[in-house]
C-alpha cells in the first residue's frame, strides 16, 4: 500500500475545511477554466490557430508581450533599486516612498487609466512638455551620434541612420509602456526588499576586509543573492502585464493592428458574441500565462536549491 | 529591521577625532559612496514621482477642476449613486465569502498532512496568473446564455452573466488568493502546538478555533481581507467583461469607463476619486498594520 491520501491527525474540522475549500476551488477556479480549456479542445489546435494567425491577432499579441517585457525589465532595474534604497538608506520622506510603492497594489486600474491619461495625454502636464520641450530636445541631442554613425555607415553603403524619439506618449506604444510599468510597479521591490534586510552585514564586511572594492561586493556578494529574488519579482510583473487590461485601455489609443492589446481584442470578440474567436485568443494567452507560472515554480525550485530560502 | 540602515551611526565604524583630518568625507567600507547614495534615492524618487504621486494628484486636480461643488454634485447623479451602491454590495458579498474560503483552505493546508498539497496552493494561487479578462471570458463560457447551464439558470429566472451573480463570480475569481496567501505563511509559523493543546484539555473544535487559532491570526487575516476589498473594489477586467456594460450591472470602475468617454471629465475624476480615497485609506491601513502587528503578519510583510 502507498502513503495515505491523508494522514490521520487529531485535528478537528477536516471534512469541513477541505469541503469548504475544494467545493469553492471547483467552482470559482476549476470549472470556469475548465469551460475554456474544452472550449478550445473542441475546435482544436488548428482552430485556435486559424484565429491566432491572423494578422490584427498575432500584432495584438505580440504588442502585449513586447511591451510587456520591455516594461517588466524597466520595473527589474528600478525595482531592485527602489528595494535597496528603501531597505538600506535613511533619508527624510523614506517612509512616504515605502507607502507609495504598493499604491499601484491598491488603486483600481481604471482610475491609474484616466490619471495616467490625463497627465501624459498631448494636452496633459506631461504630454506637452514631452511634446514641446522634451522630445525636440532629446532628438536634438540624438543628431550627435547618428551624425558620428554616419561617417562610418554611409560610405560603408549603409542608409543614414536617422535617430528619433516617439512624439507622444499617450495614444501610442509609449503610454502602454508606462501604464504596464505602473502596474507592475511593486513586484520586483517587494520581493527584494525581505532579502535585503535579511543580509547579514558581516558578509559585506568579510568582503571589504579581503579588500574588494564596493563595486565588486554589490556585484558578486550582494546581486547573487537579490538575483532569484528579483527574478521571480520579474517573472510576476511581466504576467501582470501581459494580461493587463484597465490601465491599458484609457491610454493606449486602441489603433487596430497598432496599439490595440490582447485582452482588448478578447474584449471586441465578445462584444460581438464572438465566443470562439474570443475563446481561441483567451486560450492563447492562458497557455502563455501557464508557462510563465512554470517559469516562477522553476526559478524557486532553483533558488531554494542555491541558497536554501525564497 | 531599520536598524539595518545605513544611515544610523551605531552599525557604522566611528571615525577617531582628531586622527584622521577627513574625518568628514570617512565612509564606511560597507557604505556606497555618497554620490551613487543620492544618485539612487533620486532616480527613486524621480520615478515614484513621475509614476505614482503626479497621477494621485491628478485625480483629485481633475476631479476639482470645476470646484467642490461641480465635484459633489456629479456623485449624487442617479448613475454615480447606484455604481457606488453596486460596488459596495459586491465588495459585502465578495469578501465575506473570501474570509471563510481563506480560512477553511489554510486551515486545511496547514492543520493536515495530504498527498498533493503542493498543488493545491499552486491552483489557489493560478487566479493570479491568470488575466482578469480571461477569468471574465471563462465565466461567460461557463455561465453565458448560449451554454446549457447559462440557458437553463436564465429559464428559471437566476441569470449569472450580465447580471450580480456574474460580478460576484468573478470578483471571487480574481480576489481568491488574497486572503489564503496571508494565513497560510502565518499558520505554519505558529504550528499546531497551541491548538493540540486546547483539544486536549477538552476544548471542542470550534471553540479551538475562536479562542486560539482566531485571535493568532487576525491581524493576518485583517491584513488579507485589507487587499481583497482594495481589489474587489476596483476589479475592472473581469467585471467589465462578465457584465456586458449593462446599466443595472455597471460598478463604479465600469462607471468611471462610461463617463470618461462620454467626456463627462468632472464625473469621471469625482468617482475616481473616490475610489482613490479608498486606496489611499487602504494603504494608511495597511502601513498602520505592518508597523504596530509586524510579528502576527507572514514573513515578507514585516520590515518595510
Amino acid at each position: 500500500m502507498g502513503r495515505p491520501l491523508v494522514h490521520r491527525s487529531p485535528m478537528p474540522g477536516l471534512g469541513l475545511s477541505a469541503g469548504i475549500t475544494l467545493t469553492m476551488l471547483s467552482l470559482v477556479v476549476i470549472l470556469p477554466i475548465g469551460a475554456l480549456v474544452l472550449q478550445g479542445a473542441s475546435f482544436g489546435i488548428a482552430g485556435i490557430w486559424d484565429t491566432i494567425h491572423r494578422e490584427r491577432v498575432w500584432k495584438a499579441l505580440f504588442l502585449s508581450f513586447r511591451i510587456s517585457l520591455y516594461a517588466a525589465l524597466f520595473n527589474l532595474v528600478f525595482g531592485v533599486i527602489l528595494a535597496w534604497v528603501l531597505a538600506r538608506y535613511s533619508f527624510p520622506g523614506r517612509r512616504i516612498l515605502d507607502a507609495a510603492v504598493d499604491l499601484p497594489f491598491a488603486l483600481p486600474t481604471a482610475v491609474a487609466g484616466i490619471a495616467l491619461t490625463a497627465l501624459y495625454a498631448p494636452n496633459g502636464l506631461f504630454g506637452a512638455a514631452w511634446k514641446d520641450h522634451i522630445a525636440p530636445a532629446l532628438n536634438i541631442a540624438l543628431e550627435v551620434p547618428a551624425y558620428i554613425l554616419n561617417l562610418v555607415a554611409v560610405p560603408l553603403g549603409f542608409e543614414a541612420f536617422v535617430f528619433e524619439v516617439p512624439p507622444r506618449i499617450a495614444y501610442a506604444t509609449p503610454g502602454i509602456f508606462i501604464a504596464l510599468v505602473f502596474v507592475g510597479l511593486p513586484f520586483v521591490a517587494r520581493t527584494v526588499q525581505p532579502v535585503i534586510h535579511e543580509i547579514e552585514r558581516e558578509v559585506e564586511e568579510a568582503s571589504a576586509t579581503l579588500g574588494a572594492s564596493r563595486y565588486y561586493t554589490l556585484a558578486r556578494v550582494i546581486w547573487p543573492m537579490l538575483m532569484p529574488a528579483a527574478l521571480t519579482g520579474f517573472a510576476l510583473s511581466l504576467a501582470r502585464a501581459v494580461g493587463e487590461y484597465g490601465s491599458v485601455i484609457f491610454i493606449a489609443g486602441n489603433k487596430p493592428l497598432l496599439t490595440e492589446i490582447a485582452p482588448l481584442l478578447v474584449v471586441i470578440q465578445l462584444e460581438q458574441f464572438n465566443y470562439d474567436n474570443a475563446a481561441a485568443i483567451g486560450i492563447a494567452m492562458l497557455v502563455i500565462s501557464f508557462a510563465m507560472l512554470l517559469v516562477i515554480n522553476l526559478i524557486q525550485v532553483w533558488s531554494r536549491r542555491r541558497i536554501g530560502y525564497v | 529591521m531599520s536598524d539595518f540602515a545605513a544611515g544610523s551611526p551605531a552599525n557604522r565604524p566611528q571615525p577617531q577625532p582628531g586622527i584622521n583630518p577627513n574625518e568628514a568625507r570617512f565612509q564606511a567600507p560597507t557604505d556606497e559612496p555618497l554620490l551613487l547614495r543620492w544618485s539612487l534615492i533620486a532616480i527613486a524618487a524621480f520615478f515614484l514621482i513621475l509614476l505614482v504621486f503626479a497621477p494621485l494628484t491628478a485625480v483629485f486636480a481633475e476631479a476639482l477642476s470645476k470646484g467642490w461643488g461641480a465635484a459633489v454634485k456629479s456623485l449624487q447623479s442617479r448613475e454615480a449613486i447606484s455604481a457606488i451602491k453596486l460596488t459596495l454590495l459586491v465588495a459585502a458579498i465578495v469578501v465575506p465569502l473570501n474570509a471563510v474560503f481563506g480560512i477553511a483552505a489554510a486551515w486545511f493546508i496547514t492543520k493536515f498532512d495530504f498527498r498533493g498539497k503542493a498543488f493545491l496552493i499552486t491552483l489557489i494561487d493560478l487566479p493570479f496568473s491568470v488575466s482578469p479578462v480571461v477569468a471574465g471570458l471563462c465565466i461567460v463560457l461557463l455561465f453565458g446564455a448560449n451554454t446549457a447551464i447559462g440557458a437553463w439558470l436564465v429559464a428559471n429566472g437566476f441569470p449569472i452573466v450580465f447580471a450580480l451573480p456574474g460580478i460576484v463570480l468573478a470578483t471571487v475569481f480574481v480576489t481568491f488568493p488574497f486572503v489564503a496567501r496571508e494565513l497560510i505563511p502565518v499558520m505554519i509559523e505558529q504550528g499546531r502546538a497551541e491548538e493540540e493543546a486546547a483539544l486536549t484539555l477538552g476544548a471542542s473544535g470550534w471553540r479551538t478555533f475562536f479562542t486560539v487559532t482566531l485571535p493568532n491570526i487576525r491581524w493576518a487575516l485583517l491584513y488579507g481581507l485589507l487587499l481583497c476589498n482594495a481589489r474587489a473594489m476596483g476589479e475592472f477586467g473581469a467585471v467589465a467583461v462578465v457584465s456586458g456594460k449593462r446599466e443595472s450591472a455597471t460598478t463604479m470602475p465600469l462607471r468611471i469607463e462610461m463617463f470618461y468617454n462620454e467626456y463627462l471629465s468632472v464625473a469621471a475624476f469625482s468617482l475616481a476619486g473616490l475610489l482613490a480615497f479608498f486606496a489611499l485609506l487602504t494603504l494608511l491601513l495597511k502601513t498602520w498594520l505592518e508597523s504596530r502587528h509586524a510579528d502576527a503578519l507572514s514573513a515578507s510583510r514585516r520590515g518595510h
